[in-house]
């Protein structure tokens, strides 16, 4: 029932009320009215037809109203002529019970409400004129002037009272008006707010979502790398990533290393000091702890580090692995760990020495029989008794000629082997650099006549000292010389000169031949690689000669670089950096 | 026959046929008397043992036993102090030079080798008297 009561009148208030609505109370209050006058023999019925007249007013106003509901939009001036029309039926039911005494005039409050209710102060003075009309409308049907001074207050004073009623419930229905737009404000307010917190919470789970689909996806290829140890640690070294592969290589489950365990704790202690003491880290310095630091040294600088290290399983075993060292960052690329990738190294090292071992022994049994074929070939030559004819000695020759160049490409590969298995020790001294080019140009002096190449030596050279290995720098300048002169045409000039800058000395082979083309350029040091232009002119060669003088220049921490024109000619430059650039 | 006995005794050892006859001439033309040629280094400790030569010619990869573990043998072996060790290797590279010296060798040369050089090579470490 209170329920009933607050929609009825909160709808009869502020929430846009229809018009039948509207009229209902006055509507059902007339009706009584009218009954009561009917019903009621004290109350006096003075005029039949204005009781009737008022009936039809308000049953025209009360039809008006019901128009004016169901018109899904209209002017709200114009349904006040339903509150008029009331005021005029109510002004009749006056005049038909008894004029200005009649018992009905509070009646008039009802319309005048509605007037007074619609927005702006004109209609506070509309409802007063429109109530003092209906209350003064007996005058008129009657056709006199108030008697006395208490009908004139009933015609005048009662108007007054009304039109400051009518100005309360005005200014009281602005009131409610301003609040009721304020409240609806704020519940719009509320409603956009309800929005976006709804799309924010739509949006986190897209986002939750995609990070759970990242995480199983980041832990799916972490899971899937079963040949390596993927292993991340924080800042300390405590690790908190374990992969699959780094339980199968160090023997630990997750639940066992992730939050217990250091990184450390699988190297060898030696290899973490040599380490430490390579990095030149000062007796007891201790950044957390200095295995670790070790550990990590590149990584903590934001550059990645590949180095080959032995990691101590769980039941004491070791074995060789190759570690690959990043640092991890949060959003703000602030480091706040590391992750190590291993690769178990083991077999790799094992194929590695056994293609040595196959190397030495293919170069042993290689210069077995060449041993026998250079010695009897000599034998024969110096064979007193019997000596050998000129054409037998110029056969003699070519079989021994061939042998050598047997021997030498033993040789080149026995030498590549040991580069690219790193076994390759210089014998570190004071070389004077002139010396050692000035011997090979003379000892490639032959060669060259042979083949109608000027070969020269531009300038002196020999105060320039480095600090390398005087037989390999001396391989490397004779095989840039034999080269060039290998792809000068006869009557070309092949040029050799030793120089210095501020920090280097360079020894530049440039020679007049067949070029290389600028395509081959970057393929040059590799092995068994043979220019384009070696292979049209039937160069001799295997293409190990640069790649041997490369590994050679690179242990010296020198330089080779080439410039060539294809049809116009080649210069190799070799730098070697000066003693003083080593001391540094 | 006492002009014989003064040349220096030489025993030579290596698993090819054809080294071993190019050696011994060169032992020939340096004037020594090889007293054995042998094809291990079994025969060639054995040879040792039997003749005490002045000079010992091993090649290094030999079946058996190597020219290294000879000379070791060789070496340890009082009575044989004044034996020379002469390693010929087909090996070239410094790690085997230095396994050559430390197995007790006195000289180290590397195959191929001219005889003719060999020969004077050898007269060179051990003048004949």
């Amino acid at each position: 029932m209170r329920r009933l009561w607050e929609i009825v009148m909160g709808r009869l208030s502020v929430d846009r009320p229809s018009p039948a609505l509207k009229q209902l109370p006055t509507a059902v209050a007339f009706a009584a009215a009218t009954i009561t006058a009917i019903s009621v023999p004290s109350i006096l019925i003075t005029s039949p037809y204005a009781v009737i007249v008022g009936s039809v007013f308000m049953t025209i106003a009360t039809i008006v109203a019901l128009y004016f509901t169901r018109q899904v939009t209209y002017d709200r001036w114009w349904a006040l002529i339903v509150p008029g029309l009331s005021l005029t039926a109510i002004a009749f039911l006056r005049v038909g019970t008894g004029g200005i005494t009649s018992l009905f005039g509070s009646l008039i409050i009802l319309p005048m409400v509605w007037i007074a209710t619609e927005r702006g102060r004109r209609w506070i003075a509309v409802s007063m004129f429109g109530a003092s009309a209906a209350l003064m409308l007996p005058y008129v049907v009657n056709w006199r002037a108030p008697a006395d001074a208490s009908e004139w207050l009933r015609g005048v004073v009662g108007p007054i009272v009304y039109g400051i009623t009518a100005a309360i419930i005005n200014e009281m229905s602005r009131q409610s008006r301003k609040q009721y737009v304020a409240i609806r404000d704020l519940a719009r307010q509320r409603e956009a707010l309800l929005d976006e917190a709804m799309a924010g919470a739509q949006a986190l789970a897209v986002n939750e979502e995609r990070l759970r689909a990242a995480d199983r996806l980041t832990r799916s290829v972490l899971d899937a790398v079963t040949e390596q140890a993927v292993i991340g640690t924080d800042l300390t070294g405590l690790i908190d990533v374990w992969n699959p592969g780094a339980s199968v290589m160090l023997g630990l489950a997750p639940d066992e290393t992730q939050g217990k365990r250091y990184m450390f704790e699988f190297h060898l202690e030696e290899e973490l000091e040599a380490r430490a003491k390579e990095l030149s880290y000062p007796p007891g310095a201790t950044v957390l702890n200095p295995g670790f630091s070790a550990l990590v040294e590149s990584a903590r600088l934001g550059r990645a580090e590949v180095r080959d290290w032995v990691y101590v399983r769980n039941d004491g075993s070791q074995l060789s692995v190759s570690v690959a060292v990043t640092p991890r960052s949060d959003e703000q690329g602030v480091t706040i760990g590391y992750i190590f990738v291993a690769t178990d190294v083991t077999q790799a090292l094992e194929v590695s020495r056994l293609k040595d071992e196959f190397v030495g022994l293919i170069s042993h049994e290689l210069r077995t029989p060449l041993s026998s074929i250079l010695g009897y070939l000599e034998l024969m030559r110096d064979d007193e008794e019997s000596p050998l004819s000129t054409e037998q000695m110029q056969y003699l020759g070519v079989a021994e000629r061939n042998a050598h160049r047997l021997l030498r490409l033993v040789g080149d590969l026995l030498f590549t082997a040991q580069v690219s298995s790193g076994r390759f020790p210089l014998d570190v001294s004071l070389v004077a650099l002139g010396d050692v080019v000035n011997a090979s140009v003379i000892s490639a002096k032959p060669n060259a006549a042979n083949a109608g190449v000027d070969l020269v030596l531009d300038g002196s050279v020999k105060s320039i000292v480095v600090r390398g290995d005087a037989v390999r720098l001396g391989q490397a300048c004779d095989n840039l010389i034999s080269n060039a002169i290998k792809f000068t045409p006869r009557g070309g000039t092949v040029t050799v000169s030793v120089g210095t800058n501020a920090e280097d000395a360079i020894i530049t082979v440039r020679d007049t031949g067949m070029g290389i083309p600028a395509s081959e350029l970057d393929q040059l040091y590799a092995r068994f690689f043979r220019a384009s232009t070696a292979t049209r002119n039937a160069v001799p060669g295997v293409g190990l000669g640069l790649t041997i003088t490369k590994a050679i220049v690179t242990a010296h921490e020198g330089e080779l670089d080439v410039e060539s024109e294809e049809g116009v000619g080649t210069a190799f430059s070799l730098s070697l950096p000066l003693p003083r650039k080593v001391a540094a | 026959m006492t002009e014989t006995s003064r040349q220096p005794r030489v025993v030579i050892a290596d698993d090819d046929a054809d080294i071993r006859a190019l050696v011994a001439i060169a032992v020939d033309r340096a004037g020594f008397d090889l007293v054995a040629s042998a094809e291990d280094g079994t025969q060639a400790y054995a040879a040792i043992l039997e003749f005490r030569p002045d000079m010992v010619v091993l090649d290094v990869s030999m079946p058996g036993m190597t020219g290294l573990e000879v000379s070791r043998l060789v070496r340890n072996d009082i009575a044989l102090d004044d034996t020379m060790i002469v390693m010929l290797s087909a090996a070239v590279d410094e790690q085997s030079r230095d396994a050559g010296f430390e197995a007790g060798a006195s000289h180290f040369l590397s195959k191929p080798f001219s005889p003719r050089e060999l020969a004077i090579r050898l007269s060179d470490l051990m003048p004949a008297s």
